[in-house]
Protein backbone atom coordinates (compact mmCIF):
# COMPACT_ATOMS: atom_id res chain seq x y z
CA UNK A 1 0.00 0.00 0.00
CA UNK A 2 1.25 3.42 -0.88
CA UNK A 3 1.15 5.35 2.37
CA UNK A 4 1.78 9.03 2.62
CA UNK A 5 1.66 10.59 6.06
CA UNK A 6 -0.95 13.30 6.09
CA UNK A 7 -3.15 11.96 3.28
CA UNK A 8 -6.66 12.69 4.46
CA UNK A 9 -10.22 12.08 3.36
CA UNK A 10 -13.52 13.51 4.59
CA UNK A 11 -16.78 11.73 3.85
CA UNK A 12 -20.16 13.47 3.96
CA UNK A 13 -23.52 12.18 2.67
CA UNK A 14 -24.03 12.62 -1.08
CA UNK A 15 -27.51 14.06 -0.60
CA UNK A 16 -27.99 16.67 2.09
CA UNK A 17 -31.17 18.57 2.94
CA UNK A 18 -30.75 22.00 4.46
CA UNK A 19 -30.93 21.86 8.26
CA UNK A 20 -30.43 18.14 8.70
CA UNK A 21 -27.85 16.69 11.06
CA UNK A 22 -25.31 14.85 8.91
CA UNK A 23 -22.58 12.39 9.87
CA UNK A 24 -19.04 13.40 8.92
CA UNK A 25 -16.23 10.82 8.82
CA UNK A 26 -12.60 11.71 8.41
CA UNK A 27 -9.40 9.71 8.22
CA UNK A 28 -5.80 10.88 8.09
CA UNK A 29 -2.79 8.66 7.46
CA UNK A 30 -0.45 8.89 10.42
CA UNK A 31 1.67 6.33 12.34
CA UNK A 32 0.60 7.66 15.78
CA UNK A 33 3.78 6.28 17.37
CA UNK A 34 3.60 6.19 21.17
CA UNK A 35 7.33 6.35 21.81
CA UNK A 36 7.18 3.05 23.74
CA UNK A 37 8.16 0.75 20.87
CA UNK A 38 11.53 -0.12 19.35
CA UNK A 39 12.30 -0.85 15.73
CA UNK A 40 13.57 -4.27 14.58
CA UNK A 41 17.19 -3.19 15.15
CA UNK A 42 16.49 -2.06 18.72
CA UNK A 43 16.32 1.67 18.13
CA UNK A 44 13.57 3.43 20.08
CA UNK A 45 10.84 4.85 17.83
CA UNK A 46 10.15 8.38 19.05
CA UNK A 47 6.62 9.55 19.78
CA UNK A 48 5.04 10.90 16.59
CA UNK A 49 1.33 11.58 16.62
CA UNK A 50 -1.50 13.97 15.69
CA UNK A 51 -2.16 16.17 18.70
CA UNK A 52 -4.62 18.72 17.44
CA UNK A 53 -7.59 18.64 15.04
CA UNK A 54 -9.74 21.62 14.10
CA UNK A 55 -13.01 21.47 12.17
CA UNK A 56 -14.19 24.60 10.36
CA UNK A 57 -17.54 24.87 8.59
CA UNK A 58 -18.37 27.82 6.34
CA UNK A 59 -15.74 29.94 8.07
CA UNK A 60 -16.65 29.08 11.67
CA UNK A 61 -14.74 26.69 13.92
CA UNK A 62 -17.23 24.05 15.06
CA UNK A 63 -15.00 21.57 16.85
CA UNK A 64 -11.50 21.13 18.21
CA UNK A 65 -10.04 17.79 19.24
CA UNK A 66 -6.96 17.30 21.44
CA UNK A 67 -5.41 13.91 20.92
CA UNK A 68 -2.48 11.90 22.26
CA UNK A 69 -0.61 8.89 20.89
CA UNK A 70 -3.37 6.79 22.50
CA UNK A 71 -5.48 7.36 19.38
CA UNK A 72 -5.06 4.44 16.96
CA UNK A 73 -2.86 4.56 13.86
CA UNK A 74 -4.42 6.31 10.84
CA UNK A 75 -6.95 8.15 13.02
CA UNK A 76 -10.58 7.98 12.07
CA UNK A 77 -13.12 10.26 13.66
CA UNK A 78 -16.86 10.48 13.04
CA UNK A 79 -18.97 13.36 14.32
CA UNK A 80 -22.16 15.21 13.38
CA UNK A 81 -22.87 18.61 11.92
CA UNK A 82 -26.01 20.70 11.41
CA UNK A 83 -25.93 21.35 7.66
CA UNK A 84 -27.55 24.79 7.79
CA UNK A 85 -25.42 26.51 5.14
CA UNK A 86 -23.67 25.60 1.94
CA UNK A 87 -19.93 25.97 2.14
CA UNK A 88 -16.64 24.26 2.75
CA UNK A 89 -16.10 21.88 5.65
CA UNK A 90 -12.38 21.95 6.39
CA UNK A 91 -10.31 19.89 8.76
CA UNK A 92 -6.76 20.54 9.85
CA UNK A 93 -4.65 17.96 11.65
CA UNK A 94 -1.41 19.09 13.39
CA UNK A 95 1.16 16.58 14.65
CA UNK A 96 3.67 16.86 17.49
CA UNK A 97 6.44 17.77 15.02
CA UNK A 98 4.43 20.77 13.89
CA UNK A 99 3.38 19.44 10.48
CA UNK A 100 -0.17 20.38 9.45
CA UNK A 101 -2.40 18.45 7.06
CA UNK A 102 -5.64 19.76 5.59
CA UNK A 103 -8.63 18.46 3.72
CA UNK A 104 -11.91 20.05 2.63
CA UNK A 105 -15.32 18.70 1.64
CA UNK A 106 -18.10 20.81 0.16
CA UNK A 107 -21.46 20.93 1.90
CA UNK A 108 -24.06 21.46 -0.85
CA UNK A 109 -27.81 20.90 -0.66
CA UNK A 110 -29.82 18.58 -2.88
CA UNK A 111 -32.19 20.49 -5.15
CA UNK A 112 -34.97 17.92 -4.95
CA UNK B 1 5.14 -14.95 17.64
CA UNK B 2 5.17 -18.50 19.09
CA UNK B 3 2.72 -20.88 17.53
CA UNK B 4 -0.18 -21.81 19.73
CA UNK B 5 -0.51 -25.61 19.92
CA UNK B 6 -3.71 -26.89 18.34
CA UNK B 7 -5.96 -29.15 20.39
CA UNK B 8 -8.79 -29.28 22.87
CA UNK B 9 -7.63 -26.32 25.08
CA UNK B 10 -7.86 -24.01 22.08
CA UNK B 11 -11.26 -25.35 21.07
CA UNK B 12 -12.46 -24.93 24.61
CA UNK B 13 -11.14 -21.39 24.63
CA UNK B 14 -13.00 -20.62 21.41
CA UNK B 15 -16.20 -22.01 22.87
CA UNK B 16 -15.79 -19.81 25.91
CA UNK B 17 -15.18 -16.89 23.61
CA UNK B 18 -18.43 -17.61 21.80
CA UNK B 19 -20.27 -17.79 25.09
CA UNK B 20 -18.80 -14.47 26.16
CA UNK B 21 -19.77 -13.04 22.77
CA UNK B 22 -23.38 -14.07 23.27
CA UNK B 23 -23.44 -12.50 26.71
CA UNK B 24 -21.95 -9.33 25.23
CA UNK B 25 -24.59 -9.24 22.49
CA UNK B 26 -27.34 -9.70 25.05
CA UNK B 27 -25.84 -7.00 27.25
CA UNK B 28 -25.74 -4.48 24.44
CA UNK B 29 -29.36 -5.01 23.50
CA UNK B 30 -30.25 -4.18 27.12
CA UNK B 31 -28.53 -0.81 27.05
CA UNK B 32 -31.48 1.46 26.21
CA UNK B 33 -33.46 -0.01 29.09
CA UNK B 34 -30.52 0.50 31.44
CA UNK B 35 -30.40 4.14 30.49
CA UNK B 36 -33.76 4.68 32.08
CA UNK B 37 -32.50 3.63 35.48
CA UNK B 38 -30.54 6.06 37.62
CA UNK B 39 -27.24 4.23 37.31
CA UNK B 40 -26.20 1.78 34.63
CA UNK B 41 -23.97 -1.13 35.46
CA UNK B 42 -21.43 -1.46 38.25
CA UNK B 43 -19.58 1.56 39.56
CA UNK B 44 -16.06 1.93 38.22
CA UNK B 45 -13.16 1.40 40.56
CA UNK B 46 -12.00 4.33 42.65
CA UNK B 47 -9.66 6.41 40.45
CA UNK B 48 -5.97 5.79 41.03
CA UNK B 49 -3.80 8.74 42.08
CA UNK B 50 -2.99 9.78 38.50
CA UNK B 51 -6.60 9.61 37.34
CA UNK B 52 -7.81 11.39 40.48
CA UNK B 53 -5.46 14.27 39.70
CA UNK B 54 -6.68 14.47 36.10
CA UNK B 55 -10.29 14.59 37.29
CA UNK B 56 -9.47 17.24 39.89
CA UNK B 57 -7.61 19.39 37.34
CA UNK B 58 -10.50 19.14 34.88
CA UNK B 59 -13.53 19.50 37.10
CA UNK B 60 -12.28 20.78 40.45
CA UNK B 61 -14.78 19.82 43.10
CA UNK B 62 -17.77 19.60 40.76
CA UNK B 63 -19.71 16.35 41.16
CA UNK B 64 -19.33 13.89 38.29
CA UNK B 65 -22.74 12.29 37.90
CA UNK B 66 -23.36 9.09 36.02
CA UNK B 67 -25.99 9.45 33.32
CA UNK B 68 -26.90 11.34 30.13
CA UNK B 69 -23.67 10.20 28.47
CA UNK B 70 -23.45 6.83 26.73
CA UNK B 71 -20.04 5.23 26.32
CA UNK B 72 -20.16 2.24 24.00
CA UNK B 73 -17.08 0.01 23.91
CA UNK B 74 -16.51 -3.70 23.46
CA UNK B 75 -16.47 -5.78 26.66
CA UNK B 76 -13.55 -7.72 25.18
CA UNK B 77 -10.98 -5.99 22.98
CA UNK B 78 -8.85 -8.62 21.30
CA UNK B 79 -6.38 -6.14 19.84
CA UNK B 80 -5.48 -3.29 22.18
CA UNK B 81 -4.08 -1.32 19.27
CA UNK B 82 -7.52 -0.69 17.81
CA UNK B 83 -10.43 -0.43 20.23
CA UNK B 84 -13.58 1.30 18.95
CA UNK B 85 -15.20 4.01 21.05
CA UNK B 86 -18.64 5.57 20.61
CA UNK B 87 -19.72 8.46 22.84
CA UNK B 88 -23.24 9.83 22.61
CA UNK B 89 -25.56 11.97 24.68
CA UNK B 90 -28.93 11.86 22.91
CA UNK B 91 -30.81 13.64 25.70
CA UNK B 92 -28.41 16.48 26.45
CA UNK B 93 -29.44 19.73 24.69
CA UNK B 94 -27.25 21.25 21.97
CA UNK B 95 -28.78 24.73 21.82
CA UNK B 96 -27.05 28.12 21.83
CA UNK B 97 -27.57 28.64 25.58
CA UNK B 98 -27.26 25.07 26.83
CA UNK B 99 -24.94 22.62 25.17
CA UNK B 100 -22.19 20.08 25.68
CA UNK B 101 -18.95 21.99 25.38
CA UNK B 102 -16.38 19.26 25.89
CA UNK B 103 -15.97 15.51 26.21
CA UNK B 104 -12.97 13.92 27.89
CA UNK B 105 -11.82 10.32 27.52
CA UNK B 106 -9.75 8.80 30.31
CA UNK B 107 -8.32 5.26 30.21
CA UNK B 108 -7.32 4.46 33.79
CA UNK B 109 -4.40 2.08 33.24
CA UNK B 110 -2.93 3.48 30.03
CA UNK B 111 0.57 5.02 30.19
CA UNK B 112 -1.05 8.39 29.41
CA UNK B 113 -4.56 8.04 30.88
CA UNK B 114 -5.98 11.37 29.63
CA UNK B 115 -6.27 10.08 26.09
CA UNK B 116 -8.33 12.69 24.28
CA UNK B 117 -10.53 15.75 24.67
CA UNK B 118 -13.14 16.94 22.21
CA UNK B 119 -14.31 20.55 22.30
CA UNK B 120 -17.72 20.58 20.64
CA UNK B 121 -20.33 23.24 19.80
CA UNK B 122 -24.09 23.49 19.12
CA UNK B 123 -23.19 23.57 15.39
CA UNK B 124 -22.78 19.81 15.68
CA UNK B 125 -26.49 19.37 16.46
CA UNK B 126 -25.99 16.50 18.88
CA UNK B 127 -23.18 14.77 20.68
CA UNK B 128 -22.06 11.73 18.72
CA UNK B 129 -18.38 10.85 18.42
CA UNK B 130 -16.73 7.72 17.10
CA UNK B 131 -13.03 6.96 17.01
CA UNK B 132 -10.51 4.23 17.84
CA UNK B 133 -8.01 4.07 20.68
CA UNK B 134 -5.10 2.03 22.00
CA UNK B 135 -5.33 0.23 25.33
CA UNK B 136 -2.52 -1.30 27.36
CA UNK B 137 -4.51 -3.65 29.56
CA UNK B 138 -7.89 -4.42 31.09
CA UNK B 139 -9.20 -1.29 32.73
CA UNK B 140 -12.05 1.13 33.21
CA UNK B 141 -12.61 3.78 30.58
CA UNK B 142 -14.30 7.06 31.52
CA UNK B 143 -16.17 9.32 29.09
CA UNK B 144 -17.00 12.60 30.81
CA UNK B 145 -19.01 15.42 29.26
CA UNK B 146 -19.06 19.00 30.48
CA UNK B 147 -22.03 21.23 29.65
CA UNK B 148 -22.06 24.99 29.13
CA UNK B 149 -24.08 25.28 32.34
CA UNK B 150 -21.35 23.58 34.34
CA UNK B 151 -22.85 20.12 34.72
CA UNK B 152 -20.56 17.11 34.48
CA UNK B 153 -21.98 13.81 33.21
CA UNK B 154 -20.15 10.52 32.78
CA UNK B 155 -20.42 6.97 31.62
CA UNK B 156 -17.95 4.18 32.30
CA UNK B 157 -16.99 0.97 30.56
CA UNK B 158 -14.75 -1.84 31.69
CA UNK B 159 -12.85 -3.23 28.71
CA UNK B 160 -10.97 -6.53 28.84
CA UNK B 161 -7.87 -6.20 26.71
CA UNK B 162 -6.29 -9.38 25.28
CA UNK B 163 -3.35 -7.87 23.39
CA UNK B 164 -1.44 -4.88 24.78
CA UNK B 165 -1.71 -2.06 22.27
CA UNK B 166 0.62 0.43 23.92
CA UNK B 167 4.00 -1.34 23.98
Amino acid sequence: MNRTIGDARIRVPSRIQQGEIIPVSAIVQHPMDTGFFRSADGQPIPAYFIKDVTVTYAGRQVAHFMWTSGISRDPIVTFTLVADREGPLSMRWVDNKGAAFEQTAQIAFSTT
Amino acid sequence: MPRVPEGPPRRQFLKQGLAIGLVVAAGQSLRPAQLLSASAGPDPEVPNEQVAKILKDLFGGRPIRRGQVLLDMPVVAEDGRVVPVIIEAPDLPMTADNYVKAVHLIVDHNPDPYLAAFDVTPAMGKLSLQFRIKMKRTTWVRAIAETSTGEVWADYARVNVSLNGCG
